[in-house]
Order: structure tokens, then C-alpha cells, then sequence
């Protein structure tokens, strides 16, 4: 016993001496990444992840959270709800992560969160638009699921007072892939339409890998559309663009966020300029935070013509990543349940990219994002610029949660 | 009107699309009785390749030429690996997995050369539509038709003038009788799947501009041709052109005048009635099989 208590002190002194050094050593925090990293979703997907490892990085430099660093798994989903499924399993059961990060697509979210809010295990969707998303488990009594993107019950009003009030359209077609995110999309979109009295003179509908817009542009066309108001994704909206040029039918698109993606600008070309979408982060170094991380992601990723393929990802995954550690920090613990209490009780702000994240969720709010933080997007010269000239000289204003913003559509709990 | 001839424009233009990658499935067939499931994927490999050669500054029309080969070689490799041990041991599903299982390893391959992103191939002629009977039409679908409709009339020419092709006619007619005249069917399968898989090379980077480019590309696109081949008959080359088209202008007036969400419907409805009513498709013959 006596030799025991010798021992002990200068093995503190030791343990102490080399915190720095054990630091790294210690047992790291899992986070675990699910997101489509290939496919039609993957410049979003991968954009995603690059920025949830350069958060990771940085966070690791400092010192880690809890004097341990992060870990990040990543699975590439595919895009596949079965396929994400299998990695939510595999996240929790083998790898035993304490929180997840990303989700792209709004079906893969939809079929993979049960497990995780099975496992009282915290989700942090960092692009997923779906207004169900963080309402899916609204019956229950603890709900795991948060989110920092702008949700489409928020974007599809945006969209609709760009192109009614704004650019006084009056006769709007509304052009939506078949998934669940399109569908979804769609329906938010009528709905928000209807509150402006306005029902669209076509809704059409196109699938995955359709190469051919005839049918749906034409019928939007006879049907006098004067703005086309989309959801979909990057190749499809490419092949809409595409579509309009060949029918020599130009007229202006208003769609969701996804039409700043890297493969739209790309396939579209000379016409998909002028898309007007909502964006939560426009690639330009507005405040000091903005510029460094987007100087950090240029020099660690080196994209393409220094444009980041899916800048909005990139953001709001780099910020995912930095609420988490906050929420761990201040639990004190991995503890799924108490990451949990402490996101819906955030008392220092995070500084991120997209905002300045004060309380940015409650009990009963798992939306970081509200309707007076996005700003319109323009693709302008292949990139996405700010479309109006006063968002970009306020830009540096950074927008902060207001939970009492009008404009966003209400989502009806599920039963 | 004008609505009337832009979707049937459009319809045509997109069953060309269909047809010239149909028109491979016709090929193998007409000599080995198998089919190469591969042949989207074959394309995806074409207008692939294509799109780096242009890349490395080969003008397109240079380009075509060494992508054709490039298919013909491919071709030839699938016919030896995955199909010729099916045959030679008689096996009547065999090449079914192996030609699907080299499809997806070419797919598998090309994501890793080529990224699973979506690429845009350079337009070779003006994008801008040229107005034709109050429609309008891409100078690039205009080529397609000429491209896919020029290529069959070259390999039914060859088939029918040249020793070579009846050759492949006498291999189609009766493989053991044509052995019998020294016809070496061997060859003559592997030469038909490089002619197949070159005109899905061939196909895919005449369509590529239309279309995006990626390694996804051929799924689709392979399967909805083989809707055409089944609905104008393996047999026929007449009936590949006639069955796309149809299948192309149903897709449009029915996106147009029914509903969009059922634009793939009516296509599929007729590939069901004609395996009931005609199962060798609209142009092809019944052929008898002595057992």
C-alpha cells in the first residue's frame, strides 16, 4: 500500500508534464460522416466532408476537445437509403461513434436517423433540406436530431417571394425531380405559392437521369410560365438549362439551393447563368472567419479554378463539426443523452462560417437556420455571386438566428 | 401543331439515341444468339475515352476513329473472357452473369479513372437550335440521326456485299453448318462483339454532347435500348430505327399530353404487348428452333 501512494505522485507529475503529448494518445471522440462522396449528390457530398475535416483538423490542432482529439469515420452513402441505413448500423453497433455528422440527401436521412435516434445517439444533418427531417421524431418524448441547413420550408417561400414579389412574376411552372427531396420540394413550394394566392400554371416531374426535357419544359412554355421554379439536382437542372437553350425558350430559373451546385454550372454552361438560388454562404471572404476558412479550404483541397464545388456544404459542414465539440466540451462527456442537452442548451456562441451560432437550438428547436439568414444566389460567370448588390455590401453583418423570422412555412408534425 | 412536330422532333432525336445503342444488342445476336448486357456500359467506356482524347486536344472528328477502335477492342475482350466459355461449354445462361459482371467491373473502372460526377463533353458543332417546320433541333441531334443512321446502313452493306458479312450471315443462319464450310465462327462471334461494343463506343460519343458524360451513363440509357430491341425485333436492323423511334416519340407526347410522371409508361405497356402478341418483335422473324 505504502509503495503504492509513493509511486503516485511523481506518475501524476508525469501524466501532467506530458498532458500536450498525452493528449494525442488519449482515446480519440468518434464522430462518424455519412454523406454521398460519389454519384449525381457527390459534389455536395465531398464538399461536405472537406469541410468537416478541415474543422476536425483544426480542432485537433488546438488540443482536441476534452484533451482528446477527433475521429472522424466516413462512409460514402451513395446517396442509397439502404446503403445508409447499413452505415448507421455499423456507425453505432461497431464503431460506436458519439454523434454523426452530414446526410445529403433528405430520403437517406429519413431511412438512417431511426437508428440513431433509437441508440439516443445525436445527429447533426448539415446539408439535408427535407422539412421532415428534424420532425420526424416529434411524437416522441427526446428527439436526436439537429440540423444547420436551411430546411426547404424555408427555402421554398424564399423562392417564391424572389419570384412573385421580388421579380413580379405572376405566372411561375414548377419543374421537380421524382425523389423524395423533389416531391417534397414540390409540395412545400404549392404550398407556398398558395399563401401568395398563386397556384403554378404547370408542375412537372422528371427522373433521375433523364436526358431528354421536351415534354415538361414544353408544357411549361404553352402554359405561359414566365420564371421556372425547380427541385432537383445538379445534372438534371443542367440537362433543364440545357433543354431551354435548345427550345429557344429562355426565362429566368428560381429554384432551390442545389442549383449552385458544381455539375449544374458545369453541364449548364452559358445556360444556366442567371439561376437564382438561396444560399446560407456565398464563396467570397466577407468577414474574417469566411476568409480564413475559405483560404484554408483552397490551400488543404485545391478545387477545381479555386471554386469550391458546393461552397454551402463545405460551410455548413465545417460548422457542424465545431457546434458538436462545443456541445461535447460542455457536457464533459460523450454521453449521447448529454451532447444532446447540451446542444438544445448552448451557452457560449459558436462562431462559424454560415453565422454566429447563439443558442442556436431548444427543446423543441433543432433548426439552427432561420428564414432571415439565407441570401440569393446568382451563378454569374460559372460561380455563384450574391445576386442583389445590397446582401453583398452587408454581408459582413453577420446574420444571426432570429426564431421569430416570418416567411417559413410551418411543418405539420408526423403522426 | 408546332407542339406536335417539336415532341416528335424531340422524340425521334432521343429514339435515335435509343436505337444506334440497340442496334449492338442486334449484332451479337444475329450471330451467337447471346447478347452483350454490357452495352450501356460499353458506351459510358466510348463517350469516356472520347472525352479524354478530346481533353488532350484531339479534334473530335479525329477522335471518333480511335474511339471506335478503342471499342473494338473492348468488345473483342468481352466476347473472349465472358462470353466464348458460355458458349463453348453450351451453357445457356452463362453469358448472361459474365457479360453483366464485366459491365459492372467497366463501370467500377471507369469511377475510378473518371470520377462519378457528371461531366459535359464539348459540343462539337454550334449549340445554338436551327428552326426546321416551327420546331427546333440541336445541330448535334441532327448528327446523331445522320451518325446512327449512317452506321447501320454500313454494317447492313457489309453484311450483305462483302464475303466477311456472309460470313456472319451463314454463322447467324446455322453455326454448325457454317463450321462445316469452314467458316471459322469463332472468329466470327468475337468480330461481331467488336462490332457491337464499337457501335456503342461510337454511340456514346455521338450522344455524349446531348447526354451528360459520367460513369452512370450507360445504365439508363442500356436499358431503355433494350426495350427497343425487343419491341422492333432482334433480327432486324429496320426494326431497331422503327422501335426507338417509337419508344422516343411515346416518352415525349405522353411527358407532354398525359402527365410527365408517366412518361416511361406507355413504352414499357407496348414491350409487354408485343412479347404477348408478337414475341419476336414488330420486324423480327419467328425463328424456328429444331430441337
Amino acid at each position: 500500500m505504502t509503495t503504492f501512494t509513493a509511486l503516485r505522485a511523481p506518475l501524476t507529475a508525469l501524466a501532467l508534464a506530458s498532458a500536450a503529448a498525452f493528449a494525442l494518445a488519449a482515446d480519440p471522440i468518434k464522430i462518424g460522416v455519412s454523406g454521398p462522396f460519389t454519384g449525381g449528390s457527390s459534389s455536395m457530398g465531398v464538399s461536405m466532408r472537406d469541410g468537416v475535416r478541415l474543422a476536425a483538423e483544426e480542432i485537433n490542432k488546438a488540443g482536441g476537445v476534452l484533451g482528446r482529439p477527433i475521429q472522424l469515420v466516413e462512409r460514402d452513402d451513395e446517396a442509397k437509403n439502404e446503403r445508409g441505413v447499413q452505415i448507421a448500423q455499423e456507425l453505432i453497433n461497431k464503431e460506436k461513434v458519439a454523434a454523426t455528422v452530414g446526410f445529403i440527401n433528405t430520403g437517406v436521412a429519413l431511412a438512417s436517423q431511426r437508428f440513431y435516434q433509437d441508440a439516443k445517439i445525436p445527429v447533426m444533418n448539415n446539408v439535408a433540406t427535407g422539412s421532415l427531417v428534424t420532425h420526424q421524431f416529434d411524437s416522441q418524448p427526446e428527439n436526436y436530431i439537429f440540423r444547420n441547413a436551411a430546411h426547404d420550408s424555408i427555402q421554398a417561400p424564399m423562392i417564391v417571394e424572389e419570384a412573385i414579389t421580388r421579380r413580379g412574376f405572376k405566372k411561375v411552372a414548377i419543374l421537380a425531380d421524382s425523389t423524395n427531396y423533389g416531391q417534397l420540394g414540390r409540395e412545400d413550394l404549392e404550398k407556398a405559392l398558395a399563401l401568395k394566392g398563386i397556384k403554378a400554371v404547370a408542375v412537372e416531374k422528371f427522373n433521375i437521369k433523364d436526358v431528354d426535357m421536351t415534354p415538361q419544359l414544353l408544357k411549361a412554355k404553352e402554359a405561359g410560365a414566365e420564371a421556372v421554379l425547380t427541385y432537383g439536382i445538379g445534372p438534371e437542372l443542367a440537362q433543364i438549362a440545357n433543354g431551354m437553350t435548345k427550345l429557344g425558350w429562355k426565362v429566368p430559373m428560381v429554384g432551390s439551393w442545389t442549383l449552385s451546385m458544381a455539375n449544374f454550372i458545369d453541364n449548364a454552361g452559358p445556360g444556366g447563368e442567371g439561376a437564382r438560388m438561396p444560399q446560407t454562404f456565398i464563396q467570397e471572404p466577407t468577414t474574417p472567419k469566411r476568409q480564413s476558412f475559405i483560404i484554408s479550404y483552397l490551400k488543404t483541397f485545391n478545387p477545381k479554378n479555386a471554386r469550391i464545388d458546393s461552397p454551402v456544404s463545405a460551410a455548413q459542414g465545417y460548422d457542424s463539426v465545431y457546434l458538436l465539440a462545443a456541445a461535447i466540451k460542455q457536457a464533459a462527456s460523450t454521453d449521447g443523452p448529454k451532447i444532446k442537452a447540451a446542444l438544445e442548451d448552448l451557452k457560449a456562441p459558436v462562431d462559424g462560417v454560415v453565422t454566429t451560432y447563439t443558442k442556436p437550438f431548444s427543446k423543441t428547436d433543432h433548426e439552427a437556420i432561420t428564414v432571415n439568414i439565407p441570401v440569393f444566389g446568382e451563378v454569374k460567370g460559372q460561380r455563384v455571386v450574391y445576386a442583389y448588390e445590397g446582401d453583398f455590401k452587408k454581408a459582413s453583418e453577420v446574420r444571426v438566428k432570429d426564431a421569430n423570422a416570418k416567411g417559413a412555412l410551418t411543418v405539420a408534425p408526423k403522426k | 401543331m408546332q407542339i406536335l412536330t417539336q415532341l416528335v422532333f424531340s422524340g425521334i432525336a432521343l429514339g435515335m439515341i435509343y436505337a444506334v445503342i440497340a442496334f449492338g444488342y442486334q449484332l451479337t445476336f444475329a450471330t451467337s444468339d447471346t447478347l452483350n448486357f454490357g452495352q450501356g456500359d460499353a458506351l459510358m467506356l466510348g463517350a469516356l475515352v472520347g472525352l479524354s482524347l478530346v481533353g488532350w486536344g484531339v479534334n473530335y472528328w479525329l477522335m471518333i476513329p480511335l474511339v471506335c477502335l478503342f471499342g473494338a477492342l473492348q468488345g473483342a475482350v468481352v466476347e473472349r473472357i465472358g462470353v466464348r466459355p458460355a458458349i463453348q461449354i453450351k451453357s445457356e445462361f452463362g453469358w448472361i452473369m459474365s457479360t453483366i459482371a464485366l459491365g459492372i467491373i467497366f463501370k467500377n473502372v471507369a469511377e475510378n479513372v473518371w470520377g462519378r460526377d457528371d461531366l459535359k463533353f464539348p459540343s462539337p458543332l454550334p449549340e445554338a437550335p436551327l428552326k426546321f417546320l416551327g420546331a427546333n433541333v440541336l445541330p448535334m441531334e441532327l448528327l446523331v440521326i445522320v451518325g446512327a443512321v449512317g452506321l447501320m446502313l454500313a454494317v447492313e452493306l457489309f453484311n450483305r456485299r462483302s464475303i466477311y458479312g456472309k460470313a456472319v450471315v451463314a454463322t447467324f443462319n446455322d453455326r454448325e453448318a457454317a463450321k462445316l464450310m469452314g467458316i471459322n465462327t469463332g472468329l466470327v462471334i468475337t468480330f461481331s462483339y467488336a462490332l457491337s461494343s464499337l457501335t456503342a463506343a461510337f454511340a456514346g460519343v455521338l450522344i455524349a454532347p446531348l447526354t451528360l458524360t459520367g460513369a452512370t451513363m450507360g445504365a439508363v440509357l442500356g436499358l431503355k435500348a433494350f426495350a427497343v430491341a425487343i419491341i422492333g425485333g432482334l433480327t432486324s436492323g429496320m426494326g431497331i430505327i422503327v422501335g426507338g423511334v417509337i419508344l422516343g416519340v411515346a416518352e415525349t407526347t405522353t411527358g407532354f399530353y398525359l402527365s410527365t410522371g408517366y412518361k416511361d409508361v406507355p413504352g414499357l405497356v407496348l414491350l409487354l404487348i408485343v412479347l404477348a402478341v408478337k414475341p419476336a418483335g414488330l420486324f423480327g422473324k419467328t425463328a424456328i428452333k429444331k430441337v
